[in-house]
């Protein structure tokens, strides 16, 4: 009984073994993308009417598994839409979004995850998107804030400025933005984009 | 000025005037189109129904990575799956739409990543994982589009006429450093290069200027990122001398300088006349083998460099992207 316990076990840990040295060559080269970081990268477009928080996020293989288990909470190996929106509103936690030192409250536009096999391997990116209504903008120089707190053990960051004039759809009587400058953390978790609202021409006859 | 020198220069404004025109002329996409057709004629009618993509196949326009080719699939025909004519009439397209240097690149990326294969022995790398599709039928006159890419390479080459462009398109280096045919090669050794020697040729105001006092852990509008663009940064064109706005121009033409030469002058004119409105950003050391990511930014341009922390020697992995917000994939040349 003891020996045809023992066989099993044997012949189990060669069948993992084989599966292991399957599942290791069909990995890629070790530096072949990312690994052991997370990468959040937002892109914050700033029109007279909207402000909007473009994020990318993109888990390294070794960190693949963390990060999965935040979104994928039932643990079935497929994320729902509700499991992405429910990623979405988590992040939205860990932001800190202030404009003229005033906090603002983020609105989730988007969320969008790709599968579970392709964040395992690396490429999958998680894309989010919030709004901030940035109420009446006066014609005079802002600040927006914004302090990424997420996941900051095995994050790395990216804070942009989108261009104005490349994303602006508004209609010229709408007026116009113009990003001043762009300060940032040395890890860019946290940054401050200036900006001045220049007003419509029909806004300046009112 | 006498009548002799005034004559001089007249001609010499004619010759000036009859090159430029001559060059604006000169046919840029009906020599790659006839290696496109003759590519076409050595394939079956199913290889031909899956290398040629509509022109506005807007999926197939993004089907470009940084990524290995089993991770984002790849559209169009595999190098591997191909007979060694057909993969020859594959570089026949390339040596005519690229220059030499531009080819020369190409292939280095390529057989870097041959490189990769060895160790693991897997199916993920190496010259066969690339692959080449067309949007739009090869014409000398129509706007179409040649992709050809895989791991660490996407080039998207728009032609119609006499016109092309390059943008978007991506190259990347890994490793960045190897030996192939008893040579040491370095695909992006040129850009690494003058982009330290025009860093290091700014005094200090001017690199107080150009330098991003963040980390840059990758490139902000690398493949995927379509359709975007970010404020620029750093030092403006015209805060450099002559001297380093040809530093600049030169350091852009390794990647405007991937097209045959025709194209490659006209951009870089185009580059020329916005140079005061280019801007040059820096991140990271100022020493080689530093990592140190780089921007060059203007009207008409987006260039980023950025080594990539991704296990193993960072500066032995680079990613770069070529993009102008004015043009990608030939927007400018109506139909899309």
């Amino acid at each position: 009984m003891g020996e045809k316990v023992s066989e099993i076990v044997t012949a189990s840990l060669r069948k993992f073994a084989v599966w292991c040295l399957a599942w290791a060559a069909l990995l890629p080269h070790a530096s072949a993308h990312r690994i052991d970081e997370y990468l959040q990268a937002t892109l914050v477009i700033i029109e007279p009417g909207s402000i909007r928080l473009e994020i990318n996020l993109t888990p390294g293989t070794d960190v693949a598994a963390a990060v999965l288990a935040q979104i994928d909470r039932n643990g079935d190996g497929v994320i729902s839409a509700e499991e992405t929106n429910a990623y979405g509103e988590a992040l939205k936690r860990d932001l800190a979004v202030a404009l003229d030192d005033r906090p603002v409250d983020l609105k989730l536009a988007s969320a969008q995850c790709p599968s579970v096999d392709e964040l395992r391997s690396g490429s999958g990116i998680v894309q989010i998107v919030f709004t901030v209504p940035p109420g009446v903008l006066t014609a005079q120089p802002h600040r927006l804030e914004i302090h990424n707190r997420h996941l900051p053990a095995m994050s790395v960051y990216l804070l942009n400025a989108g261009q104005p004039q490349f994303f602006n759809t508004a209609p010229p009587e709408a007026g116009s933005i113009e990003i001043t400058a762009q300060k940032r953390s040395v890890n860019q978790d946290t940054g401050t984009i200036e900006f001045i609202f220049r007003p419509g021409a029909n806004a300046s006859a009112k | 000025m006498n009548c002799i020198s005034l004559k001089r220069s007249l001609a010499a404004a004619c010759v000036f005037s009859l090159l430029s025109l001559a060059q604006a002329q000169e046919p840029v996409a009906a020599p790659v189109a006839e290696a496109a057709t003759k590519f076409l004629g050595l394939l079956d009618d199913t290889q031909r129904g899956q290398v040629v993509y509509d022109f506005k196949d807007e999926a197939q326009r993004q089907r470009w990575s940084n990524l290995p080719t089993t991770f984002v699939k790849r559209g169009g025909l595999r190098m591997g799956d191909l007979t060694a004519p057909q993969r020859e009439a594959v570089h026949a397209i390339l040596a005519a739409a690229l220059s030499p240097q531009g080819y020369e690149k190409v292939r280095e990326i390529v057989e870097g990543d041959e490189t990769l294969k060895k160790p693991s022995g897997g199916p993920l790398f190496g010259h066969d994982e690339y692959y080449i599709s067309f949007l739009g039928k090869p014409s000398g006159t129509e706007p179409w589009i040649i992709q050809f890419g895989g791991h660490h390479l996407g080039i998207n080459i728009t032609l119609v006429g006499g016109q092309g462009t390059l943008a978007p398109s991506h190259t990347g280096a890994q490793p960045a450093l190897y030996e192939w045919e008893g040579k040491t090669v370095r695909p992006l050794g040129h850009e690494t290069d003058k982009s330290f020697a025009l860093m290091n040729s700014l005094d200090d105001a001017q690199r107080q200027k150009a330098t991003i006092g963040s980390q840059m852990h990758d490139l902000v509008l690398g493949p995927g990122r379509d359709g975007k663009m970010i404020q620029p940064e750093g030092i403006k064109g015209s805060d450099l001398t002559e001297k380093q706005q040809d530093a600049l121009l030169d350091l852009a033409g390794e990647w405007t300088g991937i097209m045959r030469d025709s194209v490659a002058k006209t951009k870089l004119e185009e580059m020329r006349k916005n140079v005061a409105e280019t801007w040059f950003a820096w991140s990271g050391p100022m020493e080689k083998p530093g990592l140190a990511y780089f921007r060059i930014q203007g009207p008409t341009v987006l260039i980023e460099y950025a080594p990539q922390k991704l296990g193993g020697d960072p500066a032995n992995h680079i990613h770069t992207i070529y993009r102008d917000p004015t043009n990608e994939y030939g927007a400018q040349w109506g139909k899309k």
